[in-house]
């Protein structure tokens, strides 16, 4: 089965969703993804590639031939060892890096969490910068108000709301960062390893909080990098990288096998 | 008492074991092993070098120097693992004789005191406990900041130590004592300094041809008979140097300048939250849009200056922490190489700082700033309303403003 999935990770996703719709023992559980996969996607790249270059001259490549696909209403999972450029092509699809080669089609608008709460949070206080992305829209104040107190209800942090972001803690600042993509109320989130900083409580939290934003609408779709394997029991679908390669796109158990495999040879390879 | 690392290191870094000891089962990995110190080397102090690749051929090897040092705990019961009470009491001793502390050496005590400074005093807005400041219209307050900075240099000697005693009173009331300990300390100094430099150092050195008292022999005249009230233009002599009463004047006027300043804004920073700032500011500068004025983008700048202020502040704690978290020898340095931390320090506080302008700079696009202040508009949540605290406020400023006027009229 783990050949059988990892064999579609090559494929164009023309024929993703082809494939993934053959009569097989796994069809019943793909079906809510296969159903949203026939859905315009919120996230779309096809075949994207972005490289830099050295002190030497040289273009070291980043992300090679990276294709994925996120239908709206679901909350996907980007999984990869350090290094292997999830948040580089997180960047990608948020338009704040140059793809060197590829296509990428997001649905506008997007809001962007970065791993530091510290880059992420612009303004001195919480609700203030909170309300500091709204500015982009043509919003009344009694509407702003209103959508900065959900979004720091939804995060727990409604009663900090005039604390100056220096005495918050990394994980309330983390948090106030998630507020402030939750206030936008955009088609599309993408979140850079959002629960680095937080304790499990807050972690669930901020996982149900985001959960609870995709499903409400239907229309939202989020792209969520992590390390943290149970956070995956809260997805729709995961996608797997290594040297800056999508090497496992699909449905979470199918990812969640390849990850352990992965994890079970290495400990063989270690003989521990 | 057993040492181990706790750090994989190669294993060919260690000191050779002793025969006795028994090899430990070969593993692909290179596991902590025992740490056995050297006979001969009085400090354990390892010299590992750090090579992660294999040296290419025509490539200068680069080794760092890396030290490691264990701290343990005693088992629960006073005994190590394998020996009595008293040599695990002796072991304990040894190591902690062995550890770099450094504190008594002046680089490792100013690294230390910047890392243990604290944010609060310096621009930050202190929610609670809440007083009547708080409750201030931030208008009024900024109105209050013009007064406080024209007033010392416009009034009488009395009126301005009247202001300095004011400030330093108000501080305490509504300060936090650590707060305000710290805070008054800083600014004291600054004007001590300052009144102390200004007053000795304004009027002490003997001119050719003075002004204000051209010596007889250059008019030519009786001397000037001395005053029968009691007058004298001199203060104080201390040696070489002297307090008139012109040096008394610009230091006491320096000095309570800067005091108000300082600890003026310290007040208001710390009683008003940044956006009530800015939008007073904004109110004020309104007008000066139709002659051109950028007033939003004004606005934003100050807003991410106060952001800003935090940052810089816990990357120049955190930048002095990580130094001292090397445990650095400082005694075994020469200057020049003392020196260079500080500057290795000093580079790496600006980096950070250049890192994150431009990671903010990126947030502010990816959450839809397009470089004009004007499209995006900035929501602060202000509703200026004028209170009984507001009009009290109004009438302590315009009394203040009159004694002032009447003290340069009245007192000579």
């Amino acid at each position: 089965m783990l050949q059988e999935v990892f064999s579609l990770a090559s494929m164009p996703w023309a024929s993703l969703s082809t494939a993934l719709m053959k009569p097989s023992p796994r069809y019943c559980r793909c079906r809510p993804l296969i159903m949203a996969a026939e859905a315009a996607p919120a996230i779309e790249a096809h075949k994207v590639s972005f490289s830099v270059t050295n002190k030497q001259g040289k273009s070291v490549p980043i992300l090679k031939n990276c294709s994925l696909h996120v239908p709206p209403g679901q909350v996907w999972m980007l999984l990869g060892p350090n290094g292997c450029g999830k948040s580089t092509l997180l960047k990608v699809l948020a338009g704040l890096l140059n793809p060197s080669d590829g296509t990428v089609n997001i649905k506008k608008p997007s809001s962007f969490v970065f791993q530091n709460p510290d880059h992420q949070v612009v303004m001195p206080t919480v609700e203030a910068d909170v309300a500091f992305g709204l500015g982009k829209f043509n919003l009344t104040s009694d509407e702003v108000r209103s959508r900065v107190s959900e979004a720091l209800e939804a995060v727990g942090m409604l009663h900090y709301s005039q604390r100056p972001i220096q005495s918050l803690s990394g994980g309330q600042k983390q948090r106030v960062a998630i507020a402030g993509a939750l206030a936008e109320a955009c088609k599309v989130l993408l979140l850079d390893e959002l629960t680095t900083f937080l304790d499990e409580h807050d972690q669930i939290g901020v996982i149900k909080a985001v959960k609870n934003t995709v499903a409400a609408s239907g229309e939202v779709a989020a792209l969520w990098v992590t390390h943290r394997l149970e956070e995956l029991n809260y997805a729709d679908g995961a996608l797997y990288m290594e040297n800056g390669q999508i090497m496992m796109h699909g449905d979470v158990s199918s990812v969640l096998s390849f990850i352990k495999g992965k994890q079970a040879r290495c400990r063989d390879h270690l003989h521990l | 008492m057993t040492s181990r690392l706790q750090h994989t290191i190669p294993h060919q870094s260690f000191p050779r074991r002793s025969p006795s000891s028994s090899s430990p089962p070969w593993t692909p990995l290179r596991l902590p092993q025992p740490f056995v110190p050297h006979r001969r080397r009085a400090s354990i102090i390892l010299l590992i070098p750090w090579s992660p690749l294999a040296p290419r051929m025509g490539t200068r090897r680069r080794t760092a120097p890396v030290s490691c040092t264990v701290a343990e705990r005693d088992d629960e019961d006073g005994t190590g693992r394998g020996g009595t009470a008293t040599s695990a009491a002796e072991a304990a001793a040894r190591w902690a004789s062995l550890i770099p502390r450094g504190v008594g050496v002046a680089p490792e005590r100013i690294l230390r005191l910047i890392s243990g400074a604290t944010s609060s005093p310096i621009g930050q807005f202190i929610e609670s406990p809440r007083t009547f400041l708080h409750s201030v219209d931030p208008r009024i307050k900024l109105v209050w900041l013009l007064v406080l900075v024209v007033l010392p240099a416009r009034s009488h000697i009395y009126m301005r130590l009247g202001l300095v005693l004011y400030i330093t009173l108000l501080s305490i009331c509504i300060l936090p004592s650590r707060i305000w300990t710290d805070q008054l300390g800083r600014v004291a100094l600054l004007s001590g300094i300052l009144f102390v430099m200004l007053g000795f150092g304004s009027d002490s050195v003997p001119s050719l041809v003075q002004l204000r008292t051209p010596p007889p022999s250059v008019t030519g005249l009786s001397n000037v008979p001395s005053s029968l009230s009691g007058y004298s233009y001199i203060i104080m002599k201390l040696g070489p140097l002297q307090l008139t009463r012109k040096g008394l004047s610009v230091a006491s006027t320096s000095a309570c300048l800067s005091f108000t300043i300082f600890q003026s804004a310290s007040l208001c920073l710390t009683t008003t939250p940044p956006e009530q700032l800015a939008s007073a500011l904004r109110w004020f500068m309104v007008p000066l849009t139709l002659v051109g004025v950028p007033v939003s983008e004004i606005i934003l700048t100050l807003l991410l200056s106060l952001r800003f202020i935090s940052l810089v502040l816990d990357e120049v704690r955190n930048t002095a922490l990580g130094v001292i978290a090397r445990r650095i020898s400082w005694h075994q340095l020469t200057l020049m190489e003392t020196l260079d931390v500080f500057f290795l320090y000093i580079r790496r506080i600006f980096k950070n700082i250049f890192s994150h302008a431009e990671q903010i700079s990126k947030a502010m696009i990816a959450r839809g700033f397009r470089g004009d202040s004007n499209m995006h508009q900035i929501y602060l949540f202000t509703d200026f309303s004028l209170g009984f605290v507001d009009f009290i406020s109004i009438l302590c400023l315009l009394s203040l403003i009159g004694a002032a006027v009447l003290s340069e009229q009245l007192l000579v």
